[in-house]
């Protein structure tokens, strides 16, 4: 028998902090207090603590966002290393493009007839106590088109297809898809992510100019039998007090509100981890973190683009 | 050949300390230790997928834990992995998972993969089902189209997680068959961790056994059916009684 196929025992270590045998297997948990890395008890009382403690929270998912951003759009530069081409997977992105798009076309045509619908039966009251008729296509299409069809759209889109691509990317991260595609030589990020995120920022886009334009026919077929102002009464105004600005404004509200839902449900599905309630956990995570993020930026967009 | 050098993982508790393994080229090797030992670790390190905290991973020379990102994805161009829950991609069908690596670490023609993951699928006893879902399959069958998909490439290295994990002794026969036959025609050096220790004592050329973290037994299978150690013995035959 040569020294190199000889049976090798080896003296097993001992435990440092001379715990038993169960204990090294990881079976035994020691009470809280002990256990290395455990949090401290709660305590409610102190404020500015668990103020604190949230503050470095959002700070770690916003820094988190923000990395995973840069390393998304690292992809995307067409680098000598990829050939010139950006580390996009044009199958997947055809995929998600009709996942994102076409899928949440219907929710988003039924949402959007009703927003009109109902920015028309909120002016009534007002309407009729001032005979304002001639401004109620103005003030529809100015709502609409500026605030109410940008958000509302998104906050459909979060919900459909923001959870939807947590729990995907969750899915695939707790049952070992995302490690298997990288035993591939497959980076996960342009393979995976940039794909969704491009389609999602794409499609928020595409589907909020189509719910913009459903949402003013509801309106100006609410309109009619609501407050006696005639569909082309409705077009006229409209179209003689609004301006493109009006239609960019709102355009440009998509885009912001497709990057924060790509992005918000990008990193909490590639952060699950825990099994099944896990992806429970980063989908309810994603869902209100980009509804915030879409009220915040809803804000500080409306201040800067006036 | 894969040579660990004082490898250690953390997760919170230590998982690995001071790790030295030696895999031999062209060796079918089992890893056993009790659950929780750091198996799968080892594997997902021998993988690149989980950097180290320390120690050094050398595959065929190339201590894969001083490389980057980019260098790493080369390396695992060459391994197979099976996962312990196959991780098959939900949203391909069986042909085109089997398929996927071909079809992204090869030139091959869309012929050649057809008949290539027709032939696959025929050895793992499951033919023609090219156009079934993951979703739809038993266990046993996606365990299989787990090794189908691992072994299409015929990589240099193959690591397999727990192949017959949950399986009928019959499936899990056929399974270390597969993995033996796979191993000798392409003479890959396979490491398969494994908890079901009679079939795989009876199918590897030499068997490591993982406790606390640290290698304790390195040897031919019948080395570890006669080993003295208490730990060991235990283990390997099975019984309640002694340190385990």
């Amino acid at each position: 028998m040569t020294a190199a196929t000889r049976p090798r025992v080896v003296p097993q270590p001992k435990d440092a902090r001379g715990t038993s045998a169960l204990g090294d297997l990881g079976m035994s948990v020691p009470p809280p207090g002990e256990r290395p890395g455990a949090a401290a008890p709660r305590r409610w009382t102190n404020l500015p603590a668990a103020m604190g403690a949230a503050l470095l929270n959002v700070a770690t998912h916003v820094g988190g966002i923000g990395i995973l951003a840069g390393r998304l759009f690292t992809r995307l530069l067409p680098l000598p290393s990829r050939r010139f081409r950006p580390a996009l997977d044009v199958e997947v992105l055809m995929k998600s493009l009709h996942a994102a798009g076409n899928r949440s076309l219907p929710i988003v045509a039924l949402t959007a007839i009703f927003v009109g619908g109902i920015m028309v039966v909120q002016a009534t009251p007002l309407v009729q106590r001032y005979g304002a008729t001639s401004i109620v296509g103005w003030g529809a299409g100015y709502a609409i088109l500026r605030e109410i069809g940008p958000i509302l759209i998104a906050l459909m889109f979060n919900g459909r297809v923001g959870a939807n691509n947590t729990a995907e990317l969750g899915t695939m991260v707790v049952t070992e898809q995302i490690d298997a595609l990288r035993t591939l030589a497959i980076d996960p990020l342009g393979y995976l992510a940039l794909p969704r995120c491009v389609a999602m920022v794409a499609m928020l886009f595409g589907l909020t100019i189509i719910g913009d334009i459903i949402a003013l026919v509801g309106a100006s077929l609410a309109a009619g039998p609501l407050l006696g102002v005639g569909t082309s009464s409705f077009w006229n105004g409209l179209l003689a007090m609004l301006d493109e600005w009006d239609l960019m404004v709102g355009l440009i509200k998509s885009i912001v509100f497709g990057v924060v839902i790509a992005l918000s449900s990008t990193y909490f599905g590639l952060k699950t981890s825990g099994g099944a309630p896990g992806v429970g956990r980063a989908v309810n995570a994603s869902v209100v973190a980009s509804a915030a993020g879409i009220f915040a930026l809803d804000f500080l967009s409306t201040f800067a683009l006036g | 050949m894969i040579r660990t050098v004082g490898l250690g993982k953390s997760f919170g508790q230590p998982v690995l300390r001071g790790l030295d393994l030696v895999v031999p080229k062209g060796t079918l090797y089992g890893l056993i230790g009790p659950g929780a030992s750091g198996k799968s670790v080892v594997l997902k390190l021998l993988a690149g997928l989980v950097r180290p905290d320390v120690g050094q991973i050398f595959i065929e020379g190339q201590d894969t834990t001083k490389m980057g990102e980019l260098a790493l994805q080369k390396v695992r161009a060459g391994i197979g992995f099976q996962f312990q829950n196959n991780a098959l991609f939900d949203y391909l069908n069986v042909g085109d998972n089997i398929a996927f690596p071909l079809r992204r670490l090869t030139s091959a023609g869309a012929d050649e993969i057809r008949q290539r993951v027709a032939e696959r699928l025929a050895r793992v006893s499951l033919p023609g089902f090219e156009p079934r879902m993951p979703g739809g399959l038993s266990g046993g069958q996606r365990k299989r189209v787990g090794i189908a998909r691992a072994t299409i490439t015929q990589s240099p290295l193959v690591l397999f997680d727990e192949p017959a994990a949950g399986l009928d002794p019959v499936t899990s026969r056929k399974i270390f068959d597969l993995i033996r036959d796979e191993q000798r025609a392409t003479g890959a050096t396979a490491v398969v961790v494994s908890s079901d220790l009679d079939n795989l004592l009876a199918t590897v050329d030499r068997v490591g056994m993982i406790l606390r973290g640290a290698l304790v037994f390195d040897g031919t299978p019948d080395e570890a059916r006669a080993a003295t150690s208490p730990a060991v013995r235990q283990f390997v035959h099975g019984l309640t009684e002694g340190p385990l």
